[in-house]
C-alpha cells in the first residue's frame, strides 16, 4: 500500500546531497538505454534501409496486411488470457496456503516451481508428445480419449494453455513470492478472519489488493511469454502469433527481422495499455 | 473454500466437467477413408488400385485438402509446386511449419496418429526415410513413373522414393569478395577471414553435415572416413575464417555471411533474391569435394487424406512436377530418364551449377558411421 | 496443528495435482526414455551422457548460466533500483513493461540483433575496432544472454524493492546510519531472499536457452541444450533421442544441485523475516 507510492521520501531522507542520486540514476539509465536500444536500432536500420533501394518501410506494411495477422494474434491473446487466469487460480491459493498453514511444504513448492525452468522446451514437448501419444493408445477404450483429443483441437488448443501454465509457473511463483514476502500476510489474514471474513472474502478483498504489483508483474510476464512463445506451439503444430510470424516472413531477410521488431513493439504497447488501465483503476 | 463439503463438491464438479467434455466413442476412429469410389484409398499401393489415374484424381478432389509439413517456399521451388498443384486439381494445401526438420516431421506423424492434423506426405532426409520405413510409419505407394526411378534411389515396395537432390556448393557475395572460392582448399586463404559460414551446425543441419562430408573428400578422406573433414573445419576455425553464424537471407543481406556452404539449390535460389537487393550471389560446386545427396518422399500410413496424398506423389513425379524442381535449381531424380526421352525443360537444365562426372552415394551404414563420428568429434574440434 | 496442515495441503492440492498431471506425466515419459536403449531398460544413455563431448557441453552450460545469472542479478538489481526510485511513473511503467517483453525475447531475432551490432559486419564493430569473431565466443554469448537476463531480474526485484518501506530509511537515518549502513544491515538482508530467487531464475533461464546460441555460435561454445536439440529436432542424427532425454535428466539433476545450495541459503536469509 504505502510502499508502492513511497518514492519522494526515500530520495529526501538520504543522508547524502540530493544531486548524487539523480546523477547516478541517469548514468544507469544511459548505460541501460545504450545496451538495449543500440542492437534494436541496428536491426531497425537494417529493415528499413537497403543499399539498392534506399529507405522504405515496406516490410512493416507487408506484415500488417498479411493474411492471418488478426486470427493468430487473437488466438495468442485468448491463450494468454486463459493461461493467466488458470495460473493465478492455481498458484495464489497454493502459495497462500503453504505460507499460512504448511511451511514445511515450502521447499517442495520451490523445487516444483523451478523445475519447469530447467527443462528445455524441446524436451518438455518431447515428453508431452510421447504422453499424448501413449495416452491416446492407453485411453482409447475409455471416454477420456475424447478429452485428450479435444484439448488438442486446433481452434483453441487447451493443451497449449496447460503447457504454458507449466512454463510460466516459475516466474509467477517468484513474483508472487516476492509480493507475499513484503506484505505481512499472516497478520492481515488473521485480522480479517478474526473480524469474521470468509476465506473467499479474505482472498479477494484483503490479499489481492495488497498484491497488485506482484500480480501485475506476474500477469505481464505471462502475457509476454505466451505472445512470444514459439518452440512448444510450433512443435505441437499450432499457429499462434509467434509461429505465424515466422511462417509469413518466410525467407525474406528484412521482413523476418521487421516482424520480430514489430512483435516486440506490439507486445510492449499491449502491456503498457493493460498496465495503464490497471494503474488508472487503482487511484486509491 | 476450505470446508470439507465445499472441497468435495468442487472435486465432483470438476470431474463431471471433465467427463462431459469427452465421450467420443473411440472405436469408430479406425474408419479408413473407404467408399471413395469403392477403392480403399488408405491401402492403395498404386494408381491402378484406384481403378486408374482419373479415379485417383476424383477421389483426391473429393477429399479436397492436403496437409503438408516442412516445405519452405523457396526450397527446391516448393512454393510454386504447391501453388501449381492447388491450381491444377483444386485441392487446398495446408502448409505447416515450413522450417521444421526431418525429425519434427517424424514426430508429427507419430504424435498425431488418428487426428485430422496429421501430415499426409513427408519430404525427409535419407536416413530418416530409412528409419521411418523400418518403424512402419509409411504406406507403400508406387507412382506411375516408379520404374523409371533408378535402383538404389527408391525403396523396393515404394515406402519411400528419392525426389530431388543437390551438390554441396559454396555460395559467395561477388560484390564484397574479389575472388570467389571455387574449392575447399581456397577457403583456407587469409582473405576470407571471418567470412565462411554454413547453414547451421553439422550435428543438426543436413546441408552442414554434407559440407563436412564433402570437406572430408576434398582433404583426402572418403565415405568411410569423415575425420579429415572435421580436421579441415578445425583448421578453418584456427585460421579465423570460420563464421559460426547460421546463414539466413537476413545475414547474407547484412553482409555477415559472405561465403556460405550449402546445397547448390539453396545457394542458387538466393541469387535472384539477392540481386534485387543489390548483391551478386555466385554459386560454385567445389572442385575438390563433390558430395551429392537426395531427399526422399513418403506417404503417411495413417494419412487423413490418403487419396490426395497419393495424387501429390503422382504430381511430384510427373514431368511437370520434376521440371518445377528443376526450376528451383534442384536435380530431380528422374533427370536422366527425362533427358533421354526429351521431357526435360532444357533451358532450366542448363541453368544448373555445372558439375562434372556422375555422383556416387555412400551406403546408409557409411553415413551412420560418419554421423556417429561427427557427433562425438565435432564439438571438440570446433570449440577447442 | 493437523487441521492447519491439512488446510495447507488442501489449498495446494489443485496446483500439485495439475503439476503432477501436466508436468509429471511428461517427466515420467522423459525418465522412461532416458533409461531405455534399443528398446530395453539400460543405463547406457546416462553413462554416455556423462562422458566426453557431452560432459564438456554440460560444464559449458553450467559455466555460462552461472556467469549470466550473477552478472544479470547485479546489473538487474541496479537497474531495478534506478527505475523504482525514479520520480517519473511513466518511465517506471515503460521500463517494467519493456522488461516483461524483453525477458521473453530470444531465439533467432535476438541473435540477429547482436550480429547486426557486434558481428563481423556489425554497425558498432567497425567503430570500436572489434577483432573478427569476437562476438562468437563464450563472453560474446554471455553479453547477448544478458539481454533477457537483466530484464528478468528487474521484474523480480521491482516488487521486492517496492517493499522497502521508506520508514526504514528514515529510522536508520535517525539512528545515525549512513547510506552504506542502511544498505548493508537493513535493505540487503530484506532483499536477499528475492535476489537469491532471481539468481536461480536467471540460472534456469540461461541454462535451458538454446535457439539464440544455435543461430549465432553453433557449437563453438559447447552447450548441452544444443546437443539435445540436435538429437531431438534436426536433420542429421537419427536414433539419438534417448541420449537427449538422458541429457535432459542430467540437466534436471544439475538444477536439483543448484536448488540444494539455494534452499538452505534462502532459509537462512529469511530467518529473521517472519
Amino acid at each position: 500500500m504505502a510502499a508502492l507510492t513511497g518514492l519522494e521520501p526515500v530520495a529526501a531522507a538520504a543522508a547524502k546531497p540530493p544531486a548524487r542520486p539523480r546523477w547516478w540514476r541517469g548514468l544507469v539509465f544511459a548505460l541501460a538505454a545504450a545496451y538495449f536500444l543500440i542492437p534494436l536500432g541496428a536491426s531497425l536500420w537494417y529493415t528499413i534501409h537497403n543499399p539498392a533501394t534506399g529507405v522504405s518501410f515496406s516490410a512493416y506494411g507487408e506484415l500488417l496486411t498479411a493474411e492471418g495477422f488478426a486470427r493468430s494474434l487473437l488466438m495468442s491473446l485468448s491463450l494468454a488470457a486463459a493461461t493467466i487466469v488458470l495460473v493465478l487460480l492455481l498458484a495464489l491459493p497454493a502459495m497462500l496456503a503453504v505460507r499460512l498453514f504448511a511451511p514445511r511444504l515450502r521447499p517442495v513448492m520451490e523445487v516444483l516451481c523451478t523445475l519447469p525452468l530447467v527443462v528445455p522446451p524441446i524436451t518438455f514437448v518431447a515428453g508431452l508428445t510421447t504422453s499424448l501419444r501413449d495416452g491416446a493408445d492407453l485411453l482409447a477404450p475409455t471416454p477420456f480419449w475424447g478429452t485428450l483429443i479435444a484439448i488438442q483441437d486446433p481452434g483453441f488448443p487447451v493443451v497449449l494453455v496447460l503447457a504454458y501454465v507449466v512454463l510460466v509457473l516459475p516466474f509467477v511463483y517468484r513474483s508472487l513470492d516476492a509480493g507475499l514476502r513484503t506484505m505481512d500476510v499472516r497478520t492481515l489474514v488473521e485480522a480479517a478472519r478474526n473480524l469474521g471474513a470468509s476465506w473467499p472474502h479474505v482472498l479477494l478483498r484483503v490479499v489481492v489488493p495488497n498484491l497488485r504489483s506482484a500480480l501485475a508483474s506476474a500477469s505481464f510476464l505471462t502475457l509476454a511469454l505466451v505472445l512470444g512463445e514459439y518452440t512448444v506451439a510450433s512443435l505441437l503444430g499450432y499457429e499462434p502469433f509467434a509461429v505465424w510470424i515466422v511462417t509469413v516472413s518466410g525467407s525474406k531477410g528484412q521482413l523476418s527481422v521487421a516482424v520480430s521488431i514489430l512483435s516486440l513493439l506490439l507486445i510492449w504497447a499491449l502491456l503498457l495499455a493493460v498496465s495503464t488501465v490497471f494503474s488508472g483503476r487503482k487511484k486509491s | 473454500m476450505f470446508t470439507p463439503r465445499a472441497r468435495t463438491a468442487g472435486v465432483i464438479a470438476a470431474l463431471t466437467v471433465v467427463t462431459a467434455a469427452c465421450g467420443a466413442a473411440p472405436s469408430s476412429q479406425q474408419t479408413t477413408k473407404t467408399a471413395e469410389g469403392g477403392a480403399n484409398a488408405a491401402t492403395a499401393a498404386s494408381a491402378a488400385d484406384f481403378g486408374g489415374f482419373d479415379k485417383l484424381v476424383e477421389a483426391a478432389k473429393k477429399e479436397g485438402n492436403l496437409h503438408v509439413i516442412a516445405l519452405p517456399p523457396d526450397w527446391a521451388n516448393y512454393g510454386e509446386i504447391i501453388k501449381s498443384f492447388e491450381a491444377k486439381y483444386g485441392i487446398k494445401i495446408e502448409s505447416e511449419t515450413p522450417d521444421a526438420a526431418s525429425a519434427d516431421e517424424i514426430n508429427a506423424v507419430k504424435t498425431r496418429k488418428g487426428q485430422d492434423r496429421a501430415p499426409d506426405v513427408l519430404d525427409l532426409g535419407q536416413s530418416f526415410a530409412i528409419s521411418g520405413a523400418k518403424e512402419g510409419l509409411f504406406a507403400p505407394y508406387k507412382v506411375q513413373a516408379f520404374d523409371k526411378i533408378p535402383e538404389g534411389q527408391k525403396e523396393p515396395t515404394g515406402l519411400w522414393t528419392n525426389d530431388y537432390g543437390g551438390y554441396v556448393s559454396i555460395g559467395c557475395d561477388a560484390k564484397k569478395i574479389a575472388n570467389c572460392p571455387t574449392s575447399y582448399a581456397d577457403l583456407l586463404k587469409p582473405e576470407y577471414k571471418g567470412k565462411v559460414a554454413m547453414n547451421g551446425n553439422p550435428t543438426k543441419s543436413g546441408s552442414a553435415f554434407a559440407g563436412v562430408y564433402a570437406a572430408a573428400i576434398a582433404s583426402g578422406g572418403s565415405f568411410d572416413d569423415i575425420q579429415p573433414g572435421i580436421d579441415f573445419f578445425k583448421k578453418l576455425k584456427d585460421a579465423g575464417n570460420y563464421n559460426p553464424v547460421e546463414t539466413t537471407p537476413a545475414t547474407i543481406e547484412k553482409g555477415e555471411t559472405q561465403i556460405s556452404i550449402d546445397w547448390d539449390y539453396n545457394n542458387a535460389a538466393y541469387a535472384p533474391q539477392m540481386s534485387a537487393k543489390g548483391l551478386d550471389w555466385k554459386v560454385n560446386v567445389p572442385t575438390d569435394g563433390k558430395y551429392f545427396q537426395m531427399y526422399a518422399q513418403a506417404v503417411n500410413k495413417d494419412a487423413p487424406h490418403p487419396a490426395a496424398a497419393r495424387l501429390w506423389q503422382e504430381y511430384l513425379y510427373s514431368a511437370e512436377g520434376q521440371n518445377l524442381y528443376l526450376k528451383g535449381f534442384a536435380r530431380p531424380v528422374l533427370l536422366p530418364s527425362m533427358t533421354s526421352d526429351g521431357t526435360v525443360d532444357k533451358a532450366l537444365a542448363e541453368k544448373l551449377p555445372q558439375v562434372e562426372g556422375t555422383p556416387e552415394f555412400p551406403t546408409p551404414e557409411q553415413v551412420d558411421a560418419a554421423k556417429a563420428k561427427l557427433a562425438s568429434g565435432w564439438d571438440a574440434a570446433i570449440s577447442g | 496443528m493437523t487441521r492447519s496442515r491439512s488446510r495447507g495441503w488442501a489449498g495446494a492440492l489443485p496446483l500439485l495435482a495439475f503439476f503432477a498431471l501436466v508436468f509429471g506425466v511428461p517427466a515420467v515419459a522423459l525418465v522412461a526414455g532416458a533409461f531405455t536403449a534399443q528398446g530395453r531398460p539400460s543405463l547406457a544413455n546416462l553413462a554416455q551422457s556423462l562422458q566426453g563431448g557431452y560432459l564438456v557441453a554440460m560444464a559449458g552450460s553450467v559455466k555460462l548460466s552461472a556467469v549470466v545469472a550473477l552478472a544479470g542479478a547485479v546489473l538487474g538489481t541496479f537497474l531495478a533500483y534506478a527505475v523504482v526510485t525514479s520520480r517519473f511513473t511513466l518511465l517506471r511503467e515503460a521500463v517494467l513493461t519493456a522488461s516483461g517483453v524483453l525477458a521473453n525475447f530470444g531465439g533467432v531475432p535476438l541473435a540477429f540483433f547482436w550480429i547486426a551490432t557486434l558481428g563481423n559486419s556489425g554497425v558498432i564493430s567497425g567503430l570500436v575496432g572489434l577483432p573478427s569473431g569476437a562476438l562468437y565466443t563464450f563472453w560474446g554469448l554471455a553479453i547477448v544472454y544478458l539481454y533477457f537476463a537483466i530484464p528478468l531480474m528487474v521484474l523480480v526485484m521491482a516488487p521486492a524493492l517496492d517493499g522497502l518501506k521508506p520508514q526504514w530509511r528514515e529510522a536508520a537515518a535517525n539512528s545515525g546510519a549512513t547510506a552504506w549502513h542502511y544498505w548493508r544491515f537493513v535493505a540487503l538482508p530484506v532483499l536477499a531472499p528475492a535476489m537469491l530467487g532471481g539468481v536461480v531464475l536467471l540460472f534456469g533461464s540461461a541454462f535451458s536457452a538454446y535457439a539464440t546460441a544455435n543461430a549465432m555460435v553453433g557449437t563453438v561454445v559447447p552447450l548441452v541444450t544444443l546437443k539435445i536439440a540436435s538429437a531431438l529436432t534436426g536433420d542429421v542424427l537419427v536414433g539419438y533421442e534417448n541420449i537427449a532425454l538422458a541429457l535432459s535428466l542430467d540437466m534436471i539433476v544439475v538444477a536439483g544441485l543448484v536448488m540444494a545450495i539455494y534452499l538452505p541459503l534462502q532459509r537462512r536469509s529469511s530467518r529473521w523475516l517472519r
